[in-house]
């Protein structure tokens, strides 16, 4: 038995990010499922999403790159936690906007702390790296293109 | 021909499904917590001490997405034996959730009344010091646990705001002192007497984009010792807890501050029953900064100035020694931001010119 995450969230998450014309094509690499977003002929950009675990929940979200491998946006889709949901404020996500596998992405320095989220913090920066990290090398590789 | 909206709407629901990685239904978390300090009290004839200060297991199983038990079981002092004091084994918070929606989880059981900074984050990373501040022991009595119901998720007015509100055991009168105020009274889950219960809660705002959270905080209800004559009634005669705090981050710099006062509205009565030297009033706060100036490594400096007898009842003689001033300094170095050790050096001082010392600490802590 699975707890069910809507897929219409996830469409709506990528709607947000890239569009309303955005289409979605779904690419899978080993295990893992990548999204393809395309317009028409021209690609948008790739997506996907997973879980990290926060205190002892699991936190749903989506992690968008341009063609050029650079963060589009994150985004939270599910929160389970009564607390530490701040992680899901537009104010916060948008921090990761705009960076690269390269860039360096650490809590307290590029990332502001959330006093009293720091569990929900922490786990979400590093998965949000985590899956930047894949999707470039997966994008660089020629894994998905 | 579907357009190019719906076909994102409604084809891509169908196949995303195959996106979006599976939860596990029921799932059991183990986590936990713990503490080790060295205690070294300026002066002769006071050697230092090491002591296990807290083992704590986290538990926590996930029933479906509505149902969660938390809890957490401590040993304090390492060892609990038989004929000697000290030493405790302790649940520090066992409650089940239910949760109906982001803005409502129902909670029963053992809570943490959400009073201050330190009683609910009171894991060792979280704080700066060896042990938790003066403050969070006389004033706000930590671990302060107690048994109800309540509600607790985010205000849905605005981004940012969140309460918790319950509605708890009493504490017991006979247990509150003079140097430490209301600490003895906690019931803390035991048997405790249910004959006043007390309303507890916080509202608390995060700035969106991180780096700031306040909170106001209360604790209001009557006192319980079994005994008529201070009232049985809910409510009567009651301890009025009111706190405010604020965390502030941002890069290297870390602010915290708290404020706190204790209304004892029937401490003339207590001290004549029981022989004590409770005050009317307890008050107190602190303020602590602290800097990163080298990745993982901060320090920091924290100023505590409380009174249990701030006020005192007519016929209770107020002493001087309970008016306090704690100042700490130190280094935290966090090589993960669940894991810390700590060294600090703390100086006490009382209006009354007595009871001071001077206290070297180091400590290790974790938790995950």
């Amino acid at each position: 038995m699975t707890q069910a995450v809507p897929p219409d969230k996830v469409a709506a998450s990528l709607r947000r990010i890239f569009g309303p014309e955005a289409e979605t094509t779904v690419l899978t690499v080993g295990a893992d499922t990548v999204l393809r977003v395309t317009r028409g002929d021209t690609l948008l950009g790739f997506a996907t999403v997973r879980n990290v675990t926060g205190k002892d929940q699991p936190i749903t979200f989506l992690v968008a790159i341009d063609p050029d491998d650079r963060l589009k946006d994150v985004d939270i889709l599910v929160y389970r936690e009564p607390y530490g949901g701040e992680v899901a404020y537009e104010a916060w996500r948008r921090q990761f906007r705009g960076k690269s596998a390269a860039d360096s992405v650490r809590v307290g320095r590029e990332i502001r702390a959330i006093s009293g989220a720091t569990i929900s913090v922490h786990a979400v920066t590093l998965g949000v790296k985590r899956a930047l990290a894949d999707l470039t090398h997966w994008h660089q590789t020629g894994a998905i293109r | 021909m579907l357009s190019v909206v719906e076909r994102l709407g409604l084809t891509a629901a169908l196949f995303m499904a195959a996106a979006v990685p599976a939860v596990a239904q029921e799932t059991t978390t183990l986590g936990g917590y713990g503490e080790v300090h060295y205690t070294n009290v300026r002066g002769r004839n006071t050697p230092a001490e090491v002591n296990l200060r807290r083992f704590v297991v986290y538990l926590a199983h996930t029933f479906n997405d509505r149902l969660t038990f938390r809890s957490e079981l401590e040993v304090e002092d390492a060892k609990v034996e038989g004929g000697s004091s000290g030493g405790e084994v302790a649940l520090e918070q066992a409650f089940l959730d239910y949760r109906v929606a982001d803005a409502l989880t129902l909670r029963t059981g053992l809570v943490l009344p959400p009073v201050g900074i330190v009683n609910e984050s009171h894991e060792p990373p979280t704080f700066n010091g060896v042990d938790r501040p003066a403050f969070d022991h006389d004033v706000i009595p930590t671990t302060w646990r107690e048994i109800g119901v309540g509600i607790v998720g985010q205000l849905p007015v605005a981004d940012g705001w969140n309460y918790r509100l319950y509605l708890v055991n009493g504490l017991r009168a006979d247990g509150f002192s003079d140097a430490e105020g209301i600490r003895g009274g906690r019931q803390e889950g035991r048997e405790a007497s249910f004959a006043n219960p007390s309303l507890t809660g916080r509202l608390e705002w995060a700035r969106p984009a991180g780096g700031l959270r306040v909170g106001v905080s209360f604790w209001y209800g009557g006192t319980t010792a079994g005994d008529t004559l201070l009232g049985r009634g809910s409510f009567d005669a009651p301890i009025a807890v009111l706190s405010a705090d604020a965390r502030y981050q941002r890069g290297p710099v870390a602010l915290r501050a708290v404020l706190a006062t204790v209304s004892v509205s029937d401490a003339d009565t207590i001290n004549a029953l029981y022989g004590s030297a409770v005050g009317t009033r307890i008050a107190g706060g602190y303020l602590e900064g602290a800097y990163e100036f080298v990745r993982h490594l901060s320090a920091f400096v924290r100023h505590e100035r409380y009174d249990t007898q701030a006020d005192v009842p007519t016929g209770t003689t107020r002493d001087a020694a309970f008016a306090r001033r704690v100042t700490t300094f130190g280094l935290s170095f966090k090589p993960t931001w669940n894991t810390v050790f700590k060294g600090d050096y703390t100086l006490l001082r009382t209006a009354a010119g007595t009871g001071g010392g001077e206290t070297l600490r180091l400590g290790m802590g974790y938790q995950f």
